[in-house]
């Protein structure tokens, strides 16, 4: 069907801004690692560097559907993306986990986990649900970060990560229903929505005109 | 709530009391780090040694007892720190 195949191509374009989206942020924070050696920072860069990979794995699988290039089937490198994914939001959600430890109070949402089942039929599924728990996760934690310092940046931050959530969501129904094309596409503009959004803070950045290849 | 706070943190207290007590231009004495920068003493002597060996303070040795200025360098660090602390709590994480 064209109309099905235009939409693949604007998904998998899509990917490509959430490729450089979350490369930008993963390098400023690399920046930050170098400059002040954070640890928060380089857990940060490592969550991002993860989920620009799996972006990245996920769009060239796109592409391979107009020009075959790819050596081994897709699902496996499906596969690959996804994990690179969930890996990239585990380590966001690690880093708000990490602040949690550090502020001496627990972290409530970790202890729905045992409470949420799924089928372990499909690793795919497995993955989808771990990056949908995580970024949800993130969301969370975010939220009280706001209710904290009150910074509007910060709300906007989860709001980004909310949608990231809901386009993973959105992922995960895709794999069980067959309204693929649609619901792929409803993924993609969420996720891509919010990695623009988290994309404010290194515009902040650009615009405060912070230099990044100082070493101090 | 009391939270801990991070080593990179910790250095920028430091650096900041260091800067803005040094109103007279003549350093900050130990005394003075001690009571902003909330640690022990031996743990403070050798964080202040450590920030002299990076070049982030410098010291002043007086008569009886040394004085720390921040250097360009430490104020160098500040700026980065306060952008990417910044930058950080964007995304709702601490330093």
């Amino acid at each position: 069907m064209p109309m099905q195949s235009d939409m693949v191509l604007i998904a998998d374009m899509l990917q490509f801004i959430g490729v450089f989206v979350s490369f930008s942020i993963a390098y400023v924070a690399y920046r930050g690692v170098r400059q002040i050696e954070s640890s928060s920072l380089l857990r940060l860069a490592t969550a991002f560097v993860f989920l620009g990979f799996g972006f990245l794995v996920e769009a060239l699988v796109g592409l391979d559907q107009f020009v075959s290039f790819l050596p081994i089937t897709a699902t496996v490198i499906v596969i690959g993306g996804l994990l690179l994914e969930t890996t990239g939001y585990f380590f966001l959600a690690f880093s708000h986990a990490v602040d949690v430890m550090l502020s001496k109070r627990l972290g409530p949402v970790l202890m729905l986990f045992p409470v949420l089942t799924l089928s372990l039929t499909q690793l795919q599924n497995v993955l989808s649900f771990f990056a949908f728990y995580f970024v949800l996760y993130g969301v969370v934690e975010t939220v009280h970060s706001y209710s904290k310092n009150k910074r509007p940046d910060t709300l906007l931050i989860a709001l980004g990560l909310g949608l990231i959530s809901s386009g993973i969501f959105f992922q995960w129904l895709s794999l069980l229903y067959q309204y693929v094309g649609v619901l792929s596409l409803l993924q993609i503009i969420l996720q891509e929505m919010g990695l623009l959004i988290l994309f404010t803070p290194v515009l902040g950045f650009a615009r405060r005109g912070v230099k990044l290849d100082d070493t101090i | 709530m009391t939270q801990y706070r991070t080593q990179v943190k910790i250095i920028a207290d430091v650096l900041s009391t260091a800067r803005d007590m040094n109103v007279e231009g003549n350093g900050v004495g130990i005394t003075a780090l001690l009571r902003r920068g909330n640690m022990s003493y031996g743990r403070m002597t050798k964080l202040l040694s450590e920030l002299v060996g990076s070049g982030l303070l410098t010291e002043l040795s007086g008569d009886k007892i040394s004085k720390y200025m921040i250097s360009d360098k430490g104020v160098q660090f500040l700026t980065a720190y306060h952008s990417f602390e910044d930058f950080a709590q964007s995304f709702g994480l601490r330093l």
